[in-house]
């Protein structure tokens, strides 16, 4: 018989059983769907890393610590011996850590390290606030600007050279601080105030001696902050791809001047000069071998260092890790539809039974009778499969919309379908359908005609 | 020519063993029509499987024209029923929940007929048991004459040299049975397929030119039957 009239025939006797046929694939389908759900949200989740790192981070940079308890967020069940040199960290449940500080020694270490192009202190500044004549005040962070992140703008321009006393506003702020629009802002001028930081033991000595008031007096004192006039040259669109929460906001300033207020700001306390971490610009960085090698320099004079690709190893393995606790249940669900297939596949042998015996009699090689039944465990498997993957698909992406605002993705959506993977995926269970019927086939194919015959 | 040397058939072991069949032979000559005939238990059905290689002997041989039935291999027996042989059952055995035409075309399918020739002689086959107004009808819903009928078609449509028909007649009435065995014998003379009849109705095995007469698993008598065989 010819492959092509054995599928045919495979087709045929499928579609005069067509409820058993639909329920046995649904079984698989279940799994199938299962699966195909996984794979799509594995897919936005991995894009959505990915995005996020890509938007945020400078491939070519390195992120420093001279501790490497900084990149690790397991805290110890020890106490850890205070150190006043180091700086604290408190993680989201409130837990506060230790970190040894990079001071302006380690960052000269760094930047003479071979390869290294420059080194830029992680400078977070949350200012008092931002202001404008005759307007409000707001709470605003102060970020150093990095031509990487290169931001979509409404108006104005960055040169190369970011120019000083300059900031590049976020949309955002645009009517906070009564402009129009965006091209009315440029070349205005904001006033951006900075606090010195509260310097506990003058207080506390001021405390003791019973000196109170003066407390209060060099709290208010004009020189513990200053508002100084800045330019805005641009304006930022509001991001529409993925970014770190809350960095919609951050105005960009140039990193000199985000030092020097970072300076005014913690003058005569103990983190004057002290960073938690700093970012290393590599020397022809998109090269992995030289940001390896940087790397492994910068951790041999004793540092921690970190490339975005660690950073996506990380947040990789997290997601692998759900991927794999889903992926089992599909399979779960596979397995169990395994023993559907062998169940249906032997029923239709034990129906079909004199259909073998007069196939065997007209001269039916056995196998040929053999291929015909695991053609049918495979269309089974095809069919289970196309099933579960197209509804899984059409339902997924009718919940998209909904899965982002639930889980505040924005436009980014988790479950992301690739063909190529449900492909794969329809093979694997037309393989694993051909498997089951492997059995049922081998009943079929040895099924004696004269016995077969003589049923009535 | 059909020849048959010396058939032996046992069933089971030691205390347990049967003959069916005990050193049975014969020859046919091609184009004819045979009977087999005999009581219930007799050996019918077993000499007609195992000359037809769906069986073994358990010693003899079937030759059909130059070939050796048994010192073929399984696939060959298997190519030479395909092209050579047909069989018509008592209980039809066609393909309920298929059509007619899908009925026919089993054979031509399973024989590896050309794709493009095979239409026509399924549609020729259907017509010459006039079966043509019942080509797309279920073959389940055919009453018991028409199922023998379209079996009758599905073993012609491949022209083979042999029909193997294993009581035909015997789920269908007088009147019924008689246009079937009509069929057949006509169609034996227009295509010239030898025809071998298993039956217990001595009438119809008088029908044919060779009477072979089983009784408990030997040949009790060849040729035409005796008036007391008639009884
Ligand atoms: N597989 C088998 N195992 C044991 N005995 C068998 C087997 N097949 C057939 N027989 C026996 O062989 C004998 C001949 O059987 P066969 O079917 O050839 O009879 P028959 O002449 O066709 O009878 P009927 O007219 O009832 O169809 C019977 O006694 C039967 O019981
Ligand atoms: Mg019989």
């Amino acid at each position: 018989m010819y492959k092509i009239d054995i599928l045919r025939r495979s087709f045929r006797s499928l579609l005069s059983a067509k409820a058993r046929t639909l329920l046995t694939a649904f079984a698989i389908a279940v799994g199938t769907f299962a699966l195909t759900l996984t794979l799509g949200a594995s897919n936005g989740a991995r894009n959505y890393g990915d995005t996020l790192i890509k938007n945020n981070f400078d491939p070519t940079e390195l992120i420093v610590s001279k501790d490497k308890n900084f990149f690790s967020n397991t805290s110890s069940s020890q106490p850890q011996e205070y150190n006043p040199s180091f700086g604290n960290i408190t993680s989201d449940t409130g837990n506060v850590r230790q970190v040894q500080m990079l001071n302006d020694n380690d960052l000269s270490r760094l930047g003479q390290i071979n390869g290294v192009s420059t080194v830029r202190p992680a400078v977070s500044l949350a200012l008092q606030y931002i202001t404008r004549d005759g307007q409000r005040k707001y709470v605003a962070t102060l970020q150093a600007y990095s031509a990487y992140k290169a931001p979509d703008l409404l108006a104005g321009n960055i040169p190369n050279k970011f120019p000083s006393r300059s900031i590049v506003l976020p949309e955002a702020y645009l009517s906070s601080l009564g402009f129009n629009n965006a091209h009315d802002a440029i070349g205005q001028t904001v006033r951006l105030a900075v606090k010195k930081q509260f310097d506990q033991s003058a207080a506390l000595s001021s405390i003791l001696s019973g000196n109170a008031s003066s407390i209060a007096s060099s709290l208010n004192s004009s020189s513990n902050s200053a508002e100084l006039p800045f330019k805005i040259i641009a304006v930022t669109q509001k991001p529409s791809a993925l970014i770190q929460p809350g960095s919609a906001l951050y105005i960009y300033t140039s990193n000199t001047d985000l030092i020097t207020l970072n300076d005014f700001t913690t003058t005569g306390s103990a983190n004057f000069h002290k960073y938690l971490s700093a970012y290393i610009q590599v020397k022809n960085g998109t090269n992995i071998a030289d940001l390896n090698a940087v790397q492994s320099k910068i951790k041999d004079a004793g540092y921690s260092a970190q490339s975005v690709i660690d950073t996506e190893k990380t947040l990789t393995q997290v997601i692998n890790v759900l991927q794999g606790i889903v992926t089992v249940f599909g399979l779960i669900a596979v397995v169990a539809s395994v023993f559907g297939v062998i169940n249906t596949m032997y029923i239709s042998v034990l129906q079909r039974t004199r259909e073998i015996g007069l196939m065997k009699a007209l001269g039916m090689h056995k196998k040929d009778i053999n291929r015909l039944f695991r053609i049918e465990a495979a269309l089974l498997g095809f069919l289970g499969g196309l099933l579960g993957s197209i509804v899984a698909a059409v339902m997924g992406t009718l919940l998209n919309p909904w899965i982002s605002n639930k889980l505040g993705l924005g436009s980014a959506r988790l479950l992301q379908f690739k063909l190529s993977q449900v492909v794969i995926l329809i093979a694997v269970l037309i393989f694993v359908a051909i498997l089951a019927g492997l059995l049922p086939a081998r009943k079929a194919s040895r099924l004696d005609p004269i016995e077969a015959l003589r049923t009535e | 020519m059909i020849t048959v040397n010396k058939l032996t058939k046992t069933y089971g072991k030691n205390d347990n063993e049967f003959v069916a069949l005990k050193d049975v032979s014969f020859s046919i000559p091609d184009k004819s029509t045979v009977a087999i005939t005999g009581k219930s238990g007799s050996g019918k059905s077993t000499l007609m499987h195992i000359m037809s290689g769906l069986d073994r002997p358990t010693s003899g041989s079937v030759v059909i024209g130059k070939t050796d039935l048994y010192k073929m291999k399984a696939n060959d027996i298997d190519n030479f029923r395909a092209n050579q042989m047909s069989f018509i059952f008592q209980s039809f055995f066609v393909e309920a929940n298929q059509t007619c035409y899908r009925n026919v075309m089993l054979p031509l399918e399973i024989a590896k007929i050309n794709i493009t020739k095979r239409k026509s002689l399924v549609l020729e086959a259907l017509k010459a048991v006039g079966l043509e107004s019942k080509v797309y009808n279920l073959a389940g819903t055919l009453s018991g004459g028409q199922k023998q009928r379209l079996a009758i078609a599905r073993a012609i449509v491949n022209r083979p040299s042999i029909v193997f028909a294993d009581e035909p007649t015997g789920n269908l009435d007088t009147i019924t049975g008689d246009k079937i065995m009509n069929l057949l014998f006509g169609l034996n003379e227009k295509l010239g397929s030898t025809i071998v009849l298993v039956t217990h109705d001595l009438d119809l095995a008088k029908r044919c030119q060779m009477q072979i007469h089983l009784k408990d698993g030997y040949i009790e008598s060849k040729g035409k039957l005796t008036s007391k065989q008639l009884i």
